[in-house]
């Protein structure tokens, strides 16, 4: 199982208005709910919101991972969100976050979870991943620059 | 003697000068300092170029108790109360049991190597039973290697304190061996007095001294040189009592060094050169005492007892005094095993025999010398790629390079930080938009070396200098803020990429990752989880294998643990 698998372009929003965190992770939550009927937005957001609280899913550099489990969830999901304001999201080295990847996987995908924890994070931990990103200007570009991204992490 | 004045001045001056810059090349080679002044020493010895005979071991003994008395003070001064927490009590068994154990099987071993009857092998056992504080850290601080905090802390403490022991095992033998001290009553009334007048009388003149130096208002080079008056009257009181001198002036320093204020900013630098000194000088002089033509006579089995004691009987020490008492993992035991560096300690105690007029003096006087020289270069030269072998360091994060306190307060003053920007996120940000601590202003910001006057909205650059006046408790977030890449790419890789906090529960944390627990661990906080597996005392850079994760201790508050990375695969 690969990102750009779990990727799809619809999933790759451009210019989300901030807020707040819980404010993006509402829209989030509401956004997926909306796109894969089987999933209560209710319920993401609790779950998300409660991944949070053991931590911020802030790594630092403006970029933000929330992850969670669902039931609901009968494969993984990711999307990717480019804020049009940074937010504070109490990140490990502070700075306001302007970038999320959120992963979603079913309950029994423990080691999948993992390993695509790892992914993302090894995608987003590259200083010219986050720029490129930045520098996207449209849906569309942001959508490119991913998957172009995500093609050239290392195999696994 | 007044003749030859000058030629006197002008040797030792050209010795110390060249050790000086032997220090230099050392550096830059990784080759362990102290041999190169040993090797000085002897090119200038009997054997040597200059053919300069030195034999007078009274001399000799007394420049050594005098260096030792530094360096120790020196170790005091430098080691921080705030390691005791992680380091103390396994120190403390290293440096009491632990030498017994080391001395005893040394002497077993010398006793057959060299032929020797049981006292005088336990009397060679003694004289190479303790490590050497200030061999350590040069070695470890030149090469810029960070321990995680348990083993540094045990090795810094360890090494200051275990020179008593060794001195006073010494003393004891030869005493026996001399035939002035009789009967098992003496040598335990002789012990307690050691320890009980050497600790008393070091805590006692340390808070004395250092509360003195507080009071005082000296012009900042006196400081120091009140502080080594004093530290060196302490030991000489202290000894002239019948207690451990050497015990003293470590626990004095320790005081000291320990009671914030701006003194210390001026006693450090000068004992840090002033131990330096006194090693220069040991080196040297055991250089000059050795006659090399003699010497080759012990080399075979004096090698194998020092490859004995490298690889067989420090270990097991070791691992008798810490393995059953403290929680350490195996890798961090053998790196504690390979820092058992002998450095001056043994060279001062072998000459002690001479003074005495031990049979067979020259026995120990080579034995130490090869003991020191062998663990010099096989463990000395390997310190470093062994640390990061064993994986017992903690990535390093950003430092200021340069840090002075302004003199503004008597206690929690405020500090001069320069930083370096190196770090492309900084690049073209207004330092407005830094999220500063908010005690803490920039001062100057210097581009090539030219002073620009920094404003809110001035951008910085790469290489940029930064002044920033702040207090130590805003070092650590400026730290973060100034971090270069290369150190972020390193500690992200060795904390993981995800954080938690300390206070977390397992059984959310379980349910988010969808891992199982066991019995007993669904009441614990992630922090608690840890430090049990630890056990009990947790440092940063501790890691625990569970389900697929490692769990990195990242921050710590004293005893509790605050922040955890998670490392996948």
């Amino acid at each position: 199982m690969t990102l750009d698998q779990i990727l799809p372009p619809e999933r790759t929003l451009y210019g989300v208005p901030g807020g707040s965190k819980k404010r993006v992770l509402e829209f989030f939550s509401t956004f997926i709910a909306q796109n894969i009927p089987s999933l209560d937005s209710q319920e993401v957001f609790s779950r998300l919101i409660g991944r949070e609280r053991l931590g911020s899913t802030g790594i630092g550099h403006g970029v933000a991972v929330p992850h969670a489990r669902s039931p609901h969830c009968k494969t993984p999901i990711a999307a990717f969100l480019k804020l049009g304001d940074p937010i504070d999201f109490d990140a490990i080295d502070g700075e306001p976050i302007d970038l999320l990847f959120v992963l979603l996987v079913p309950e029994e995908a423990d080691d999948t979870h993992l390993t695509l924890l790892g992914q993302v994070a090894e995608l987003l931990n590259s200083p010219t991943n986050r720029s490129a990103l930045r520098q996207a200007d449209s849906q569309r570009a942001l959508y490119d620059v991913l998957t172009s991204a995500i093609a050239e992490l290392p195999a696994r | 003697m007044v003749e030859n004045l000058n030629y006197y001045f002008l040797l030792a001056g050209m010795l110390i000068a060249l050790s000086v810059l032997a220090s230099r090349v050392s550096a830059r080679l990784g080759t362990p300092l102290l041999l190169l002044f040993l090797g000085l020493g002897m090119l200038a010895g009997e054997d040597g170029v200059l053919g300069i005979q030195f034999d007078d071991a009274s001399t000799a003994y007394l420049i050594g108790n005098l260096a030792l008395a530094l360096i120790l003070l020196d170790g005091g001064l430098r080691t921080r109360l705030s390691t005791f927490r992680a380091g103390l009590r396994p120190a403390l068994c290293l440096a009491t049991f632990g030498v017994f154990i080391t001395s005893g099987l040394v002497g077993l071993l010398a006793m057959w190597l060299f032929d020797l009857t049981l006292i005088e092998g336990l009397l060679v056992g003694a004289i190479v039973g303790s490590t050497d504080a200030a061999a350590v850290f040069s070695l470890l601080g030149g090469q810029s290697v960070h321990l995680n905090e348990r083993v540094g802390a045990t090795l810094e403490i360890e090494s200051g304190t275990n020179d008593p022991m060794a001195i006073f095992l010494t003393i004891t033998l030869a005493e026996i061996l001399t035939g002035q001290l009789t009967g098992v009553a003496a040598g335990v009334v002789s012990f307690l007095l050691q320890f009980g007048v050497g600790a008393g009388m070091g805590l006692a003149g340390g808070w004395l001294i250092s509360r003195l130096m507080r009071y005082l208002d000296l012009a900042p080079g006196l400081y120091s040189l009140l502080a080594l008056a004093l530290g060196l009257s302490l030991f000489a009181t202290t000894n002239e009592m019948g207690g451990s001198g050497f015990l003293a002036i470590y626990l004095c320093g320790l005081m000291i060094g320990n009671h914030p204020g701006r003194h210390l900013e001026h006693i450090l630098p000068v004992h840090d050169g002033l131990a330096h000194l006194s090693q220069i000088v040991l080196f040297l002089m055991l250089g000059l005492l050795v006659s090399p033509s003699t010497m080759l006579h012990f080399a075979l089995p004096a090698a194998a007892l020092s490859f004995a004691l490298i690889l067989v009987v420090r270990p097991l020490a070791v691992i008798i005094c810490l393995k059953p008492f403290f929680r350490f993992r195996w890798r961090e035991l053998w790196f504690i095993s390979w820092v058992g560096l002998r450095g001056a300690v043994p060279i001062v105690l072998a000459i002690f025999p001479v003074i005495t007029g031990v049979e067979n003096a020259a026995v120990y006087f080579n034995v130490a010398f090869f003991v020191v020289i062998i663990s010099l270069l096989v463990q000395g030269s390997s310190l470093a790629p062994m640390a990061r072998r064993l994986k017992v360091i903690v990535p390093p994060g950003a430092q200021p390079s340069r840090r002075n306190l302004l003199g503004i307060m008597p206690v929690n003053d405020y500090e001069m930080l320069v930083y370096r920007v190196d770090n492309t996120a900084l690049e073209g940000v207004a330092l407005r938009m830094l999220r500063f601590p908010s005690g803490a202003k920039v001062g100057a910001l210097f581009r090539s070396k030219v002073l620009i006057h920094p404003k809110g909205s001035t951008c910085l650059h790469q290489q940029d200098v930064l002044c920033v006046v702040g207090r130590s408790c805003d070092v650590p977030s400026l730290n973060r803020m100034f971090n270069g890449e290369s150190l972020q790419h390193e500690q992200r890789a060795f904390f993981g990429t995800f954080t938690l906090e300390g206070g977390a529960s397992m059984q959310d944390i379980a349910d988010v990752y969808g891992l199982t627990l066991s019995q007993g661990e669904q009441q614990l906080t992630i922090g608690e989880f840890i430090t049990r597996r630890v056990g009990g005392v947790p440092v940063v850079g501790d890691d625990v294998d569970w389900h697929g994760i490692h769990w990195v201790v990242n921050e710590v508050a004293g005893n509790r643990i605050t922040k955890v990375g998670l490392r996948l695969h």
